[in-house]
């Protein structure tokens, strides 16, 4: 998102104002007044920060090199295309705060010895991750990911906590749902049963 | 000038209480509305237009949200869209003999803002069923009776469904259906072709169309955002908040306070009379008596049941109106022991579009005409089919560019459904105080003690298989059945504490929800219910409501209160 998209202070002052409108159209026209009208005023309350970009974050759960390292396995699993990729998304920054802030400790312990056991294999396989170009890296990541799917294992492995971490923080961003679904606030009606041949993207948010 | 004395004190600002206060004040009634937690006005809420990346966390529960609301995010019902409605649950301690969820919502609108708003009525054989059977107290009153009620409820309240002319669940007046989606369809009609079963679309508190009445100016359409829970500034759906409190407030009769805790009924020996209740502020601390002729207790079944346990004089040594001994005890909820879901192949080329505030619906089939279990009574099914979303690549080894054209595409479609079931009343499962334990108000705390008994973990059984078997029949793929542990009150239906009857001896409410031993006392919530039928049971509570107000004015009139 732009620096421009951050209305700052004055986005306050501007969100009151609205929700006073809100509220008197509300009251006084009640169902007269259109939904899309009343969402589009309420809409100008939802002015944000930035979220996070692709640039550096100053980490609160990882350790060393261990930023670099997730940064690196999400930017492999959904990279920059035609369409923005797992950094735009701010995915580092949002594996490192739901660490920090949702998983319990035990959970952070293994994620954290993940990480770590991560790059030495990959170190130990030759070449360490972060020395590696994006096709290899890419490569080391697949075969992580195959490993973990076809074995047994007592707790889900890293990779595939790693990999269910950024496919929830890039499909929950901005430029996750907004490029890759129809992202309608406010739908105004459920239709049933509509051919994709019909839909402007073939997901919708939901 | 600020008084202490009204005409009528309503404790709660619920589904019930909401209910209460539009009747009472519209009849003339000078009216204090009591909540226990904050203001909440309509159409102020806090979440309701944030986009989903404006939610941190993937709306995930953080940690430090688990360590204040131990109970109410063990459920999963929280997130951090909707956890603002959730109870602080070490400000708000109970104690579980068995595990009991007691989800709650301290707030003015109450859990009124939160549910799930499936609309059901009760019917014939519900009301009988107790009678029929020789199970706890027959109801003290009949369908016929009630309907009339059901029929004001539905239409104040604004109930989408279709008319389907099923004896075990009445029609009601309703407005225009959601659609099912093309799954659905599908799954409806092999029901009924391979099992004669009918699946109906939900019977849901969400305006599908204007409001056949006036009385409402403040609520528009819903507009299928499904972010019901959050509460909705169009009014979309019916919550105390949206509708009947904004009534209550324009006849000019209410006094609504926030952060009142009612603790304690006050009784007159003489009189035979409560008096009025006695009250805590929740932020100062500082305690206020108000007086009324007549109270509405509201504060949902074991709300309610706490504040008549609390209240004992030397008429009522064990808790208010407690004559019979039942005060406290049949806790009911909704049997409800895990989930059901399958893949569908094919309908590749179709979705649907906007987000619909409800799912289908499979009626109780089981001990209705000639489909005899061995068990009482009977359960419903809950449901949806969608196409699923990106979790679907969870557990794939897909990645890149191809992981992102893949998300491109709509999943494979899912169906899923969570039986909901009747739960016997039972005298043992019941709540009582602890009055060694104190909150942080210095006030005794409620410890719950319920669980499922033989009934109802026979009833489990055909809930697992009988999903497992439509889903079959229907040719679905990849069948699961789960068989989660359930904890009494994880369906938020929690009911019967206080229950009526014609008897004294085994009730404590007579047919207009008075209590039998101190007539201008109301009990309208959950609390009254003899029976817990499977059906959602708010619409029930707001149409008892509405009977037992009518019925307070109408003996007040009289001068018999």
């Amino acid at each position: 998102m732009s620096a421009s998209e951050d209305r700052g202070f004055d986005a306050s002052v501007e969100m009151q104002q609205r929700r006073a409108l809100l509220k008197r159209v509300a009251w006084i026209l009640g169902g007269a007044v259109s939904a899309p009208a009343a969402m589009a005023i309420l809409q100008g309350c939802s002015a944000k920060e930035a979220a996070p970009g692709a640039a550096a974050f100053q980490p609160r759960f990882f350790k060393g090199k261990q930023a670099d390292i997730v940064s690196g396995i999400a930017d492999v699993l959904i990279p920059k295309t035609d369409t923005s990729g797992a950094l735009d998304a701010g995915v580092p920054a949002f594996i490192d705060s739901i660490m920090a802030d949702v998983y319990p400790q035990d959970a952070q312990q293994r994620f954290a010895a993940g990480v770590d056991e991560f790059e030495t294999a990959s170190a130990a396989g030759g070449k360490s991750f972060l020395d590696q170009d994006l096709s290899q890296r890419a490569a080391t990541v697949q075969q992580a990911l195959d490993a973990a799917l076809n074995g047994e294992h007592p707790q889900k492995p890293f990779i595939l906590v790693a990999r269910e971490l950024t496919l929830l923080g890039f499909f929950t961003s901005r430029v996750g749902i907004t490029e890759n679904m129809e992202y309608v606030a406010v739908p105004t009606a459920y239709h049933g049963c509509v051919p994709l041949s019909q839909m402007r993207k073939h997901v919708y948010w939901e | 000038m600020e008084t202490n004395s009204f005409d009528a004190i309503v404790v709660g600002s619920g589904m019930s209480g909401g209910w209460a206060a539009k009747e009472l004040t519209e009849k003339g009634l000078k009216t204090l509305v009591l909540e226990r937690g904050r203001m909440v006005r309509h159409p102020d809420y806090p979440t309701a237009t944030k986009d989903p990346w404006d939610l941190p966390y993937g709306n995930r529960i953080t940690q430090e949200t688990r360590l204040r609301k131990p109970v109410q995010t063990r459920t999963g019902y929280p997130t951090p869209a909707n956890q603002h409605w959730f109870v602080d649950d070490l400000d708000n301690p109970y104690e579980e003999t068995k595990p009991f969820d007691w989800l709650r919502g301290y707030h003015v609108g109450g859990r009124s803002l939160m549910w799930a708003r499936q609309s059901y009525r009760f019917g014939p054989l519900d009301f009988e069923a107790n009678g029929k059977e020789g199970v706890g107290v027959p109801w003290p009153i009949s369908y016929d009776e009630i309907a009339p009620w059901y029929d004001k409820a539905e239409i104040f309240a604004g109930i989408s469904g279709s008319v389907e002319g099923l004896y075990q669940l009445p029609d009601g007046k309703f407005l225009p259906p959601f659609d099912l989606n093309c799954v659905e369809v599908d799954f409806k009609k092999r029901l009924d072709e391979k099992m004669g079963r009918k699946l109906i679309i939900g019977r849901c508190a969400n305006l599908t169309a204007p409001l056949t009445h006036n009385e409402s100016p403040q609520r528009g359409t819903c507009q299928s955002r499904n972010l019901c829970i959050r509460g909705c500034p169009f009014g979309g759906y019916f919550s105390s908040v949206s509708a009947t409190l904004p009534s209550a407030e324009r006849t000019g009769n209410m006094t609504l306070k926030a952060n009142q805790i009612v603790y304690e009924l006050i009784y007159d020996n003489d009189k035979g009379k409560a008096t009025g209740v006695r009250v805590l502020d929740a932020e100062t601390g500082k305690q206020t008596d108000y007086f009324a002729r007549i109270v509405f207790l509201c504060a949902s079944a074991l709300g309610s049941a706490y504040i008549m346990l609390n209240s004992t004089s030397s008429r009522f040594p064990n808790g208010f109106g407690n004559d019979s001994g039942e005060l406290g005890c049949n806790i009911m909820d909704h049997n409800k022991p895990g989930n059901s879901n399958a893949n569908v192949e094919g309908y590749l080329d179709v979705a649907y579009t906007g987000r619909r505030p409800n799912g289908f619906y499979i009626p109780r089939y089981q001990n209705v005409g000639k489909d005899k279990r061995d068990y009482l009574r009977g359960f419903g099914y809950q449901g949806r089919a969608a196409r699923s979303n990106y979790n679907r690549f969870n557990d794939t080894p897909l990645m890149g560019a191809e992981l992102k054209k893949a998300a491109l595409e709509p999943g494979p479609w899912t169906i899923g459904m969570t039986a909901f079931g009747e739960i016997l009343p039972y005298h043992e499962n019941h709540a009582k105080l602890d009055r060694t334990k104190k909150d942080k108000h210095g006030l005794p705390v409620l410890v719950i003690d319920a669980i499922v008994r033989d009934n109802e973990l026979k009833m489990q059984e055909d809930m697992r298989n009988d999903a497992a078997e439509m889903l079959e029949a229907a040719g679905y793929k990849n069948i699961t059945v789960k068989s989660d542990s359930y904890n009494v009150g994880n369906s938020i239906h929690e009911m019967g504490t206080a229950r009526m009857g014609n008897d004294p001896k085994k009730s404590v409410l007579n047919k207009y929800n008075q209590v039998h031993a101190c007539k201008n006392v109301f009990v309208t919530d959950g609390s009254f219910m003899p029976s817990s039928g499977c059906q959602n049971p708010s619409l029930t509570y707001m149409a008892f409501t509405a009977r037992a107000a009518d019925h307070a004015v109408s003996e007040l009139k009289k001068g018999n209160l």
